[in-house]
Formats: structure tokens, sequence, C-alpha cells
């Protein structure tokens, strides 16, 4: 294959018009560069956990050098485009220079990435050691998934509880995040973190809150239906703030153990909880008409479903027994109280509005 | 050339000995890859079962028996007994010794029918100690991979039967015989994933 | 005397087989390479086409925070739909069935594939299995994405067995397709064109092809254990009785992250011959792209477990996974910088299929940096299943897979229909999809680092201007893709005669009619050399050294 010997002079085309064009692209790179090394992440999202201030820089440097690669990419196939069109005057049968290779060049675009994945391997190893690593003096809370809500379990606290949590500043936690159900996944974008919560297992999720602050935790894994609703919110406060808190949480989770007043239910507030709480999964329809569960419209009067699907008789008892523990079958899963956030008075209240909508 | 061509035209089975080499090369290569790309079907299995194997803090589970070493070593000696006749039944074809062919053949599918049955007994002890597909990691590894296995087994049984009626009928000849090769490849196949399971489940 | 043994079907005076002559055997169930792969290109455009209306209804869904277009199940189904359509029913089959068929044979000079009955075998296990997979609509669809992870795939019921069997069906043509292939890329070459001297698209196929064989089988196994797991209750993937989740999306993602090299390999190869061809020179760098798409191939199948950096993998296992990933971002940018590189010094014509390459390497390019920032896990801690992961899928597989699949239909078109395209109509549907789909999945990135993740019907009313800003870009996108159809039906009916050459290409395909007759090659070429050498004489034997490589559109 004598022509992969490169005896062209293609330095003819490295002339002005060329490196005006990669000066140019040089300089737009470097203002870019320059604008990523300035730019306070925090301010579009806080940097609000020690694992987020390790991360950032990490993210900025990825970026830093993906601005040149991008400018310098588009900016020679833009100019190279406009450079070398064919011009009509030209013959038909014009062809461009036969340059199969130069090796130098070849190598230095092997050798310049290689390093820089080198670089960003062993930031990021280090980076990972360090997430992995748990703190002395944590605080060890464990969070458990369910469809769609999550579940906290403080040490020192003698029941668990479900949604908005909290978290004393500049303190180690540990996360210890399982699932009850599907996969789900914890994630504070604040924080930068997320690992999955998977049943079966347990993972340890590793940071201390830097900022005092509320963010959004979101499920970040698909779990089914009520996946675009699980979200609650962490309160990241003072150590005072947190301790009141903690005595609070405490009393209230002991409070919700006695049971509903089903004579004192109201249907109309029953209608509203319905709505909000119940209408992803089910409609006032006759049984068949499933959304994700049945419908509900007969549910204590329906002759070809005379019983509820846990096999019970359909007596207001009943049915909120079944709100207040949710159900597992093969239709699928229904959350318990805690999960759907329903404390005595609003089961009551639903039950009502349920016996109003049947018939 | 124009022989060539009319002989093409009047359908398959009508090549001269290049045509024929060159379509053998070609179902050869094809039959090689199909081989290859069935053994990573079990390979995925093999690797699913050794994870479930780590993952799991006692093995076998509670409430498993190990299948029985004995009855497993006798029904991998009939199956390898049967890989050893498939051998000398192309041993004796290429050497235009028909009948000697057919004998060992029809003994490679004897000892494979054998092996089904023995795979049959096997299952059915194990059900009754309680040992099911669905109960356990242990049963869902042993009963998958032996059952895909087992289902490869048949299907080579019935594949021998096949070219053994098509040789009767003088499909093949000592010079001409690929289709015969490629049951013997897959026999051959068959046994050696036996040797990997055999491991996997009976002595690892 | 020729450089090797010249088997029966490569001597240059081989027979041709008999024409086929009934509507069935011509069009309906046919053998020949040419045919199947029109086929594949409609079946699959369908697909792509129906993908990309349950993709217009999930941004229909997300112009509001929390819309009740669809209900939340009908939206995950939406979703479901999209990328199982997309990637096992549109992209691999255009990409190996469609264009590999097509174009692959008579790049080597063959008259048809190594198994030409197979190969119409396996295109018929696609319709079957779209057939299944789209019934699963009336009876109970899959609804946990294409990926389809336990425990809550387990939950849907029924359509996990539609999906399971539906994908396993189009599986088998597909691993059968990639013995097909490499076995007729190995053995049936025209006598003289070694390995070095084949177009880059042939390797490509080539390549890919092993993939397929090895990959599709293991999907397979995950397929078939999934489908245990739901009709047998076999516990696999049950905590309660000794399974693990994880071990599905092992099994998921070993076969799952090679067959987003088949999406995309071919693609490299499309580009490889139109940059060529429109820039009138050499490729740059034949052999490290060629010996690239080998070393991209083999790292693709040990880097699965990047897609469960956040699963619970433990340091140890996740670090070599990490190191495998960034290491294959090397070869691809060899690779963008040898195209670039092509450009320099060419005497260019910037027709649509060139068009949509340059496109392809600036959008595939941003794709492929996003890759590496996915690929630092850290950052993947927070970046992974939000949408800047949706954005960087887009990026490489419509940014770079339909941007080359656009490229590839616009050039080969008149090879295969006899006809040309409207260049009006090809350059106007190219800068609108370069804007548009810039605009729609470019601020991706940013609402994914801001906090939204993928998969939701509902979303925190912040996202909502940049929600709507996407959704409406990308009813302009899915618009915009129209123009393709209209130019393909106008050429058809009113396109003028392409003749055999119009672009002025040197590789063999170029050398015959358009269309090219139903047996190819009159007598199977010789060649000398390998196909990029513009200026040089045509490296063919007589007739295929006298077309002329003039463009001449």
């Amino acid at each position: 294959m004598a022509h992969q010997v490169n005896t062209i002079d293609f330095r003819r085309h490295l002339d002005r018009s060329f490196w005006t064009a990669t000066i140019i692209m040089g300089v737009i790179s470097a203002i870019l560069m320059a604008l990523i090394l300035i730019w306070p992440i925090g301010d579009n999202l806080a940097t609000a956990a020690d694992s987020a201030h390790l991360i950032d820089p990490i993210f900025k440097f990825m970026i830093f050098f993906a601005a040149p690669i991008f400018v310098f990419v588009n900016g020679y196939v833009i100019y190279f485009a406009r450079r070398y069109k064919h011009r009509p005057d030209e013959p038909a049968d014009a062809v461009g220079i036969p340059l199969y290779g130069v090796v130098p060049l070849e190598i230095w675009w092997t050798v310049l990435p290689a390093i820089l994945m080198i670089v960003l391997g062993v930031w990021s190893a280090i980076g990972l050691f360090r997430l992995y690593e748990p703190k002395p003096g944590a605080l060890n809370i464990e969070s458990i998934g369910h469809q769609w809500s999550f579940e906290f379990r403080y040490p020192g606290m003698k029941n668990s509880f479900y949604g908005d949590f909290y978290l004393p500043v500049n303190r180690p936690v540990t996360m210890n995040i399982t699932s009850a159900d599907v996969i789900h996944s914890f994630w504070v974008p604040q924080f930068r973190v997320k690992l999955d919560m998977v049943p079966g297992m347990v993972q340890q999720l590793h940071f201390t809150p830097t900022e005092i602050g509320t963010y959004p935790l979101v499920c970040t894994e698909y779990c089914g239906a009520g996946h675009g609703d699980m979200r609650t919110q962490v309160h990241v406060v003072s150590q005072a703030d947190y301790d009141a808190w903690f005595a609070q949480q405490q009393a209230k989770a002991t409070a919700t153990a006695q049971g509903p007043n089903l004579a004192a239910g109201n249907a109309d507030k029953g209608k509203s909880l319905f709505e909000q709480k119940c209408s992803v999964c089910h409609s006032i329809a006759p049984f068949d008409q499933k959304k994700v569960g049945p419908g509900l419209a007969n549910l204590f009067n329906d002759p070809q479903h005379p019983k509820l699907v846990d096999g019970s008789a359909p007596t207001p008892e009943n049915v909120a027994h079944i709100l207040q523990n949710g159900f597992t079958g093969p239709i699928g899963v229904m959350p318990n109280a805690q999960a759907n956030g329903l404390s005595s008075g609003d089961i009551a209240d639903l039950v009502a509005y349920l016996k109003s909508q049947s018939k | 050339m124009a022989a060539h061509s009319e002989a093409l035209a009047h359908g398959h089975g009508v090549m001269t000995q290049e045509e024929y080499a060159e379509q053998r090369d070609l179902r050869f290569l094809g039959f090689l890859l199909f081989l290859f790309t069935d053994s990573i079907f079990f390979t995925s299995y093999i690797f699913a079962a050794l994870y479930l194997r780590s993952a799991a803090p006692v093995w076998p589970p509670p409430g498993v028996e190990r299948p029985d070493v004995n009855l497993g070593a006798l029904n991998a000696i009939i199956l390898f007994g049967s890989g050893v006749t498939a051998h000398y039944a192309m041993h004796r074809l290429k050497e235009s010794r028909f009948n000697g062919y057919i004998w060992f053949t029809i003994a490679t599918i004897i000892l494979g029918s054998l092996f089904l049955l023995g795979q049959g007994y096997e299952y059915s002890s194990l059900y009754h100690h309680g040992v099911t597909w669905s109960g356990t990691t242990f049963g869902a590894s042993f009963f998958t991979l032996t059952g895909l296995h087992g289902f490869h087994v048949f299907v080579g049984v019935i594949y021998l039967i096949v070219t053994l009626a098509q040789t009767l009928a003088g499909v093949y000849s000592p010079s001409r015989h690929f289709g015969l090769t490629a049951a013997t490849l897959y026999w051959h196949f068959v046994d050696v994933i036996w040797v990997v399971l055999f491991f996997l489940f009976y002595i690892y | 005397m020729s450089i090797d043994t010249i088997a029966v079907l490569r001597r240059a005076d081989a027979p041709i087989h008999p024409a086929p002559e009934s509507f069935v055997r011509k069009y309906l169930f046919s053998i020949d390479h040419k045919v199947i792969g029109i086929q594949y290109f409609i079946a699959a455009g369908l697909m792509v086409l129906l993908s990309g209306l349950f993709a217009e209804a999930i941004r229909i869904q997300l112009t509001s925070p929390h819309n009740t277009f669809l209900t939340p199940q009908q939206f995950n189904e939406a979703f479901t739909f999209h990328g199982t359509l997309m990637v096992w029913f549109g992209a691999i089959p255009i990409v190996t069935g469609a264009f590999g068929n097509c174009v692959m044979p008579l790049q080597i000079g063959a008259r048809d594939v190594a198994f030409p009955w197979l190969n119409m075998v396996s295109f018929w296990t696609a319709p079957p299995a779209m057939l299944i997979l789209l019934s699963s609509l009336a009876f109970g669809a899959p609804d946990a994405g294409w990926t389809e992870y336990p425990p809550v795939s387990l939950q849907a019921g029924v359509g996990i067995v539609f999906w399971t069997v539906a994908i396993f069906t189009i599986g088998i043509g597909a691993t059968l397709t990639g013995l097909n292939f490499l076995t007729t890329v190995v053995k049936m070459r025209a006598p003289g064109m070694t390995f070095t001297r084949m177009p880059l698209f042939v390797w490509a196929t080539a390549v890919t092809s092993v993939l397929s064989l090895v990959a599709t089988t293991a999907l397979a196994s995950a397929l078939g254990s999934l489908f245990l797991s739901h009709v047998f209750n076999i516990p696999f993937y049950d905590p309660s009785r000794g399974g693990t989740v994880v071990l599905f999306q092992h099994m998921f993602w070993f076969y799952s992250h090679p067959a987003v090299y088949i999406m995309i390999l071919p693609v490299f190869g499309i580009v490889s011959e139109i940059i060529p061809t429109f820039a009138r020179k050499p490729i740059f760098g034949y052999k490290l792209i060629a010996y690239s798409t080998v070393s991209i191939a083999l790292l693709s199948f040990m880097v699965w477990a990047h897609h469960m950096f956040t699963s619970g993998l433990g340091v140890w296992v996740t670090l070599p996974f990490m190191i495998l990933t960034m290491l294959i971002g090397v070869p691809t940018g060899i690779k963008i910088f040898s195209w670039v590189a092509t450009l320099f010094g060419a005497n260019m014509r910037l027709t649509t299929p060139m068009l949509f390459v340059l496109g392809f390497l600036s959008t595939f390019t941003l794709g492929g940096i996003t890759g590496i920032m996915l690929a630092a896990v850290p950052v993947d801690w927070h970046e992974h299943a939000t949408y800047f992961l949706v954005a960087h899928i887009h990026y490489v597989l419509f940014g770079g897979t339909l941007m080359g699949v656009f490229a590839g239909i616009y050039y080969w078109w008149p090879k295969f229909t006899g006809r040309m395209m409207s260049e009006k109509l090809g350059k106007l549907h190219f800068w609108l999809t370069f804007i548009f789909f810039n605009t729609t999945f470019l601020p991706m990135h940013f609402v994914g680092l801001l906090g939204m993740p993928r998969r939701v019907a509902y979303y925190d009313p912040a996202y909502h201007s940049i929600n709507l800003f996407i959704s409406i870009n990308a009813f302009i996108l899915g618009a915009v893709t129209l123009l393709l159809l209209v130019n393909m039906f106008w050429s058809l009916k009113k396109g003028p005669a392409a003749g055999p050459n119009p672009w002025g290409a040197r590789t063999l395909e170029w050398m015959i009619s358009s269309p090219p007759p139903y047996y190819n090659f009159k007598e199977i070429p010789e060649v000398y050399s390998g196909p990029y050498g513009y200026g040089e004489p045509l490296p063919y034997s007589a007739p295929y050294n006298q077309v002329s490589v003039t463009p001449s559109y």
C-alpha cells in the first residue's frame, strides 16, 4: 500500500487562514474555560453537604475540558466546511488531498485524552473512596422506601414515621437505606449523592449536611404508578431546632397507634382526601374500571364482588382496616395509612365518603 | 459452466464437489457460531447460579438436600458414553462402513434417551424431597440450567433420529455429510455443557 | 493466479442463481438481501415513527407539572413503549437488518449473504414480535421502562409476558443476522479484498455482528428468567426466597451495553463511507478507525455495570467499571478526530447526507462528552436516572444513531431506488432537525442536574418553563421528520434518475446499476486496493473500474 506513506505536502494548508481559525477557537475556548472556573455552582443549586463540595469540583473539571473539545470539534467542522467547499469553477472531478494519516498527530490525540482520563479516573477514585467512608460519630438513620413514600427510623425513636425529616447541620449522617417492596432511589440534589433503595439489601449513604435549609428528597428509580409524586423534604436545621423536632416527632409517632372513630367521619373531607391521595389508583366507578386498583363505586354493595380484596366482609370496620394496614395482593400493593399520611380522623372521613358513594 | 447453471437452476442437492465444499465451509462456520452463541446462553445462567450462590448466607439453602452425586455420575457416564458412540459413528461413516455408522448412532440415541430418563428420575426424586423449581434459589438455578440442558439433549436426540433416517434414505455419502457433522458437533456440545453443569451442581 | 484460493462462489464466472418469479418469492418471502433490507427498513421505520408518537405523548403530559393528559399508568406505558420500540424494533433492525443487508454484500462484491434463506427467516421474526408487543396494549401493557427492572416490572401482570416474548422473538432474528453477516464477511469477500482493503462500513458490520452474536443470547437469558419469575414464580429476583434484584441488572446490562454499540458502530461505518465520498479524499487514519472499532467492541463487554453505579455494587466492583468506561472514550475520540481530519484539505460538497454527517459530528461529540461525565462515579451519583441521563441517551441515540441513519438514507436511497431525492427538502430536513434537536435536548441536561428525575409523570413546578420549552421544541422536531417521508414519496414519483454513481463514490456498490440487478454482479469483481484512493484509478477488475467517479447529481 504505497500510498499509505505520507509524502504529500499537507503543510501548505496550515496557512494563515488555518491558524487564524485555530486561534479564534482557542480564544473562545479560553473564555469558556475561564467562565467555567469562576462559575459558582452553588448559585444554581445549593452546595449543601460535604459530598457536594467533593463532587462539584470534579464536575467542573470535566466541563472545563469538555469546552475546548466541543469548541474545536465544532469549530474545525465549520471552518473546513467553508474553506474547502467545492467551487463551481473547479473541475467536477476535483479531489481533496490524499492524506491517509499523520502519525505524530494521531499519537497526540490518543495520548492527551488518555492523560485526561487518567487524571479524571484517579480524582474520581479518590472521591469515591471518600464517599464510601463512614464518618465516626455519625447519626445512623434508617430509610425504607415504599410505594410511594419514604419511611424513616431514627435511633432512640420508638416508632418510625413517613414524610418530612430533619437533620442537624454539620453532623455526619449515615443513611441506611433499603426498600420494603420495589427498587427506589434516595436522592437529595443539593447533597449530590444518591443510592438505590434495594429490597433485600441495606446500602449506606454517608454525608454531612453543611447548609441550613430545606431540600427535596426525590425518588429517582422508577417504582410504579406513584413514582412521579414520591417526593418529600429534608430540613437541615440547627442542633437546637433538631432536638426540638425530635422530641415532637417522638410524641406524634406514638399517637397514631390509636384506632379511627368511624362514627365521626365527614364525607366531604373524605372526598377531598380521596381526590388527593387515592385517585392516583382508584376511581369512583364499577370494580372493573381499574386505574391501578379497582373502582370503588359500590364498595359496600357489589353483588359481583361480595367480599373486599382481603377476603373480609364489606363493612366500614374492615374497610378502615385495609386503609390502616394497606394490602398486598395479586393485583398489586396498596400503601398503608402511614405511607399515605393518613391519620385516624382521615380514615374515618374516607370511610364516610366511600359509604356515601356506595348504593 | 453451463452445466453448473443448469444444475443449480434445478434446485439444491445437485452441486459439484467444489460447490459442495464451499457450502460446507460456510455452514461449518455458521454452525460453530451458532454453538458459540448457545454457549453464551448457558454461560449467562451459570453466572446467575454462581451469583445467587455467592449471595446466599448458606448453600445449599436450608431444607435443600444436594442431589445424589452417584446418580448424577451414572447419568453423566451414560451421556459421555453417548459422545463416544457418536464419535465412532462418524469414524465409520468416513470409512464408508455404513452399518457401523448406523449401529453406533442407534447406540447414541439410546444412551441419550437413557440420560433423559435418568434426569426425569432425578427431578422426581428431588421433588419428593421438597426441592422444587420455585422453592429456593437452589431449585431455581438447578432446574433451569439442567432443564435447559435436558431440552437441548431432547432436541439432539430428535436431530440424530432425523439424520439417521436421512442416512438410511441415502442423503449422505462419505464425501458429503455436513448434516451429520453438524449433528455430531451439536451432540458433543451438549456433552461439554454437561461437564460444566455436573461440576457446578454435583461437585462444587 | 489470484491471491487466495478462489472457491466457486467467488470465481469471476461464478454461476448466477435463477431469478425469483412469483410475487410471494419476489417481495414477500424473498431471499434477496436487498429486498430483505428494504423490508427491515419499512417495518423498523414504522416502529420508529410509532415510538416517536409515544414520545410526543410523553412530552404533552410534561407540558405542565401535574398534567392530566395521561394517567400515571398510561405515562409509564408510554415511556416503556418509546424505549422498547426504539431500541429493539427500530434502531437495531435498521442499522443491522436494513443497512447491513442492503449495503454490506454489495460492498464486498458478493451475490448475497452466506445464508439467504436464514436471512429471510431472521426478518420474519420481526413482524410477529411487533404484533405481540403492540397487542399487549389491549391485554395489559408492560410499564417499567425499556429496562423493566424487577420487582416493579413483575407487578404489571401479563405485560411482562408480552414484553419478554416479543423481544426474545426478535432477538432470535438479530442473533441469526449477526451469524449470517459475520460468516459472509469472513468467507465471501471478493478475491483480493483483504481485511485492510474492506470499506469501513463492512468493518463496522462485521464487528457489530460479533456483538449481536455474543450479547443477544445473554439478553435471552435475562428475558427468560424474568418470564420464569412471572409465570412460574421462580425466585431469581425475590429476596424473600434467596434471590437478588441486582442479578437482573447484571444479566440485562451485560447485553444492553453492547446493544448500544450495536446501535452506533454501523453508524460509525456509514459516517466513514459518506465523508470520503463528499470530501473526495481518503478517510484519515483508516487503520486506527478499523482497530478502534474492534477495541470499542471488546471494551463494550467490560463496562456494563456503569449503568449500576448506584445499585449497591460496592467500591471494589465499581472501580474497574469506572476505569474501563473512561477508557472506552479514547478510541471513540480517535474516531471523531479522524473524521474531522478527513475534512482537512477536502474538496467538499455539502449535500444532504454530508450535512447530516457534519451534524452528527457535533451532536454525537456532545453525547460522548456527557457519557464521560456519567462515567465519573461521584458525579454519576448526582446525574444517574435524571434528565441529564435522558439528555445523554438522546444525544448519542438521536444525535448519533438517528442522524447517521438519516445520512445513510439520503446517501444510499439513489442506489436502491434508482432515483434522486430532493436536495432542497433534504437540506430543510437537516437544518430543522439539527436546530430543534438541540433546542429539545440541550435543556434536559440542566433540568436533570437541577433535580428532575427521569420516568416521572409529574415534576416540581420549578421546572415548568424548561419542560414546556422542551415540549414545544419536541413537537416541532417530530413534525420535521415528516419532511423525510414527503421527500421519499416525492422521489419515488418524480425523482430524476440516479444512474449508477451520482455521488462519484468508489466503493463497489456504486460500480453497478441503480437499482442493482437481483444477482448484483454479473461477474465477481477482483479487488486490488482499498476503496478510498480519490484521484487514482478504480482498484477493481473490468467492467467495475469503468464507472465514472465524477459527481453527477
